[in-house]
């Protein structure tokens, strides 16, 4: 049966992702587009380095929000497809610890990345 | 017409073909019977009132769960019928399941009126009231007949034995829809957990298989919105107050009304 | 309730659960969406592994894309495949939010009459689905065509 004592209500961290997942559908369709044919550049002219630095400091914080809304949408996301999964407790707590160091490993990188440039 | 049946004796599990006749009228729980009559009487299944009403003989009939009284061998169009238990539960004896944790889900989750001041469901002054239109808003989840089908066809509960499953969410629901009801509060401390509402992710099979149209994957996509909406507006599902629930007795001097008429028109 | 994974539950699993044969188109998106999404997060780490080497300059950039260009075709057919589960997941992903959040697409509660179609799987919903197959498709199509011209082929 279920457990009493879950440290956060499981509806704030879906309210979580559904936020996340609404400012991604404008944020990622915005990435998506900077890397689709209408910048009317080719394939390996998008992979310039030039090209990706200047994207990336430009928009810089459109770059972090969609950094964390992503990494955090998306190992909250593998962590439900792990808890359904492995739903034995002792595996659920190493879920959780391996997913948060696996967002502060992530989030660190991406950070790190669009401060240092 | 050759069936397949998936046999398990508490030991080794197998698949056994019998031959049976059978017209196209024939419901799967005649086969059935048929084959324990004349052929096999080790086989077990459950079943009850043969008319789709007790719920009892929940099956999975060419790969998809039904009730074998209500299917008939015509609308299968195949040659041959392949039964197997319900998917997704521990089997006892061939097409026997076992159903505990099932009925203990649906406990789980309360389901019976929930009343602040518990005098009320005790000692009663009059009926609750509940108009045609709030009878509206949870009578199609009152239909449950608890077959279990629906947990065999969630892929939820594939994965998850700890989701409560279409089943008792569908019912909390119920109760949570009905005005006459106050434990909202009380409910949703069970049903937001890690293993409860969150993991249904609509899917919609539960209420494809329905056999008595409870669309069970409705009543959970509505109790995710009122959880949502409690969350955040703290909106709480609106409950009709006790002064207007209590059926007000009609006043002394008031006309009676017509006794009804038993006559059929144009005799009988 | 911890020790159920012990006992032996009749077809259960990882495959029951992410196979839908016989079942409804709904069921169908669901074990896409939970693909769709299980590839993203798998390519988001190695992509923001990547855009990390911006930060190491521009020889650590080069060869990053060097490593990834040794993989030829593959690097766009895995690239064509994560755009398309972008693509799905993100619009499948906006008709769960109507039903989930919202309550829409779903019918209002009504007296079962038999054959019983339940509302929820009803017209709306489909409608719903077949957009966003329609829409992903081209949407798909156009970026398979765009990696393909970057590949030299067309």
């Amino acid at each position: 049966m279920p457990s009493k004592y879950s440290l956060l209500k499981e509806s704030w961290n879906m309210i979580l992702m559904y936020a996340l997942a609404l400012i991604m559908i404008f944020v990622l369709t915005f990435h998506l587009l900077l890397v689709s044919p209408l910048t009317g550049r080719t394939f390996d002219q998008l992979l310039n380095y030039n090209y990706v630095l200047q994207n990336l400091t430009y928009y810089r914080i459109v770059f972090g929000l969609l950094l964390y809304a992503a990494v955090i949408h998306g190992l909250n996301g593998l962590r439900i497809v792990l808890i359904e999964w492995l739903h034995v407790k002792r595996f659920q707590w190493a879920v959780n610890v391996i997913i948060v160091i696996l967002m502060a490993i992530l989030l660190a990188f991406g950070t790190y990345t669009l401060i240092v440039l | 017409m050759k069936v397949r049946i998936r046999r398990f004796d508490g030991q080794k599990e197998w698949w056994q073909d019998y031959e049976v006749d059978a017209k196209p009228s024939d419901t799967v729980l005649d086969v059935l019977n048929r084959i324990r009559e004349k052929q096999d009487h080790t086989l077990a299944f459950r079943q009850s009132c043969q008319m789709g009403s007790c719920g009892s003989c929940g099956m999975v009939i060419n790969g998809l769960p039904a009730l074998a009284c209500q299917t008939r061998i015509g609308e299968l169009k195949t040659e041959s019928i392949r039964l197997e238990p319900l998917y997704n539960y521990k089997v006892i004896k061939d097409l026997v399941v076992d159903l505990n944790d099932f009925v203990n889900k649906h406990r789980s989750v309360k389901p019976w009126m929930i009343r602040k001041n518990p005098e009320e469901l005790e000692e009663a002054p009059t009926e609750f009231k509940v108009t045609p239109e709030q009878n509206l808003t949870f009578v199609q989840f009152d239909y449950c007949i608890m077959c279990g089908i629906c947990l065999a066809a969630c892929p939820t509960v594939a994965i998850d034995p700890l989701f409560l499953g279409p089943q008792a969410l569908g019912q909390a629901y119920r109760y949570i829809a009905d005005p006459r009801d106050e434990g909202f509060e009380e409910r949703i401390d069970i049903l937001d957990d890690s293993h409860g509402v969150w993991r249904c992710h609509f899917a919609g099979a539960c209420s494809y298989v329905c056999p008595k149209g409870v669309d069970p994957a409705k009543a959970i996509q509505y109790l995710k919105k009122d959880i949502l909406k409690y969350r955040l507006l703290h909106k709480k599902k609106a409950s009709t107050k006790p002064a207007e629930l209590v059926q007000k007795a009609p006043p002394p001097n008031a006309p009676k009304p017509p006794p009804f008429d038993f006559k059929v028109e144009g005799g009988v | 309730m911890g020790e159920e994974k012990k006992e032996k539950r009749y077809k259960s699993g990882l495959l029951r659960s992410l196979w839908p044969y016989n079942f409804n188109v709904e069921r169908y998106t669901y074990t896409l969406h939970r693909i769709t999404g299980v590839i993203l997060i798998l390519y988001l780490m190695a992509h923001v592994f990547e855009i990390y080497h911006v930060a190491l300059g521009p020889v650590a950039w080069e060869q990053t894309m060097a490593l990834l260009g040794s993989l030829g075709i593959w690097e766009k057919i895995g690239l064509w495949i994560i755009a398309g589960s972008a693509l799905y997941h993100g619009a499948n992903g906006f008709r769960l939010i109507l039903n989930e959040v919202f309550g829409m697409l779903l019918g209002k509660p009504v007296l079962p009459e038999y054959p019983y179609t339940p509302t929820s799987l009803s017209r709306n919903q489909k409608i719903a689905i077949y957009l966003i197959v329609l829409v992903v498709e081209a949407l798909w199509i156009w970026a398979g065509i765009y990696l393909l011209w970057g590949l030299g082929i067309i």
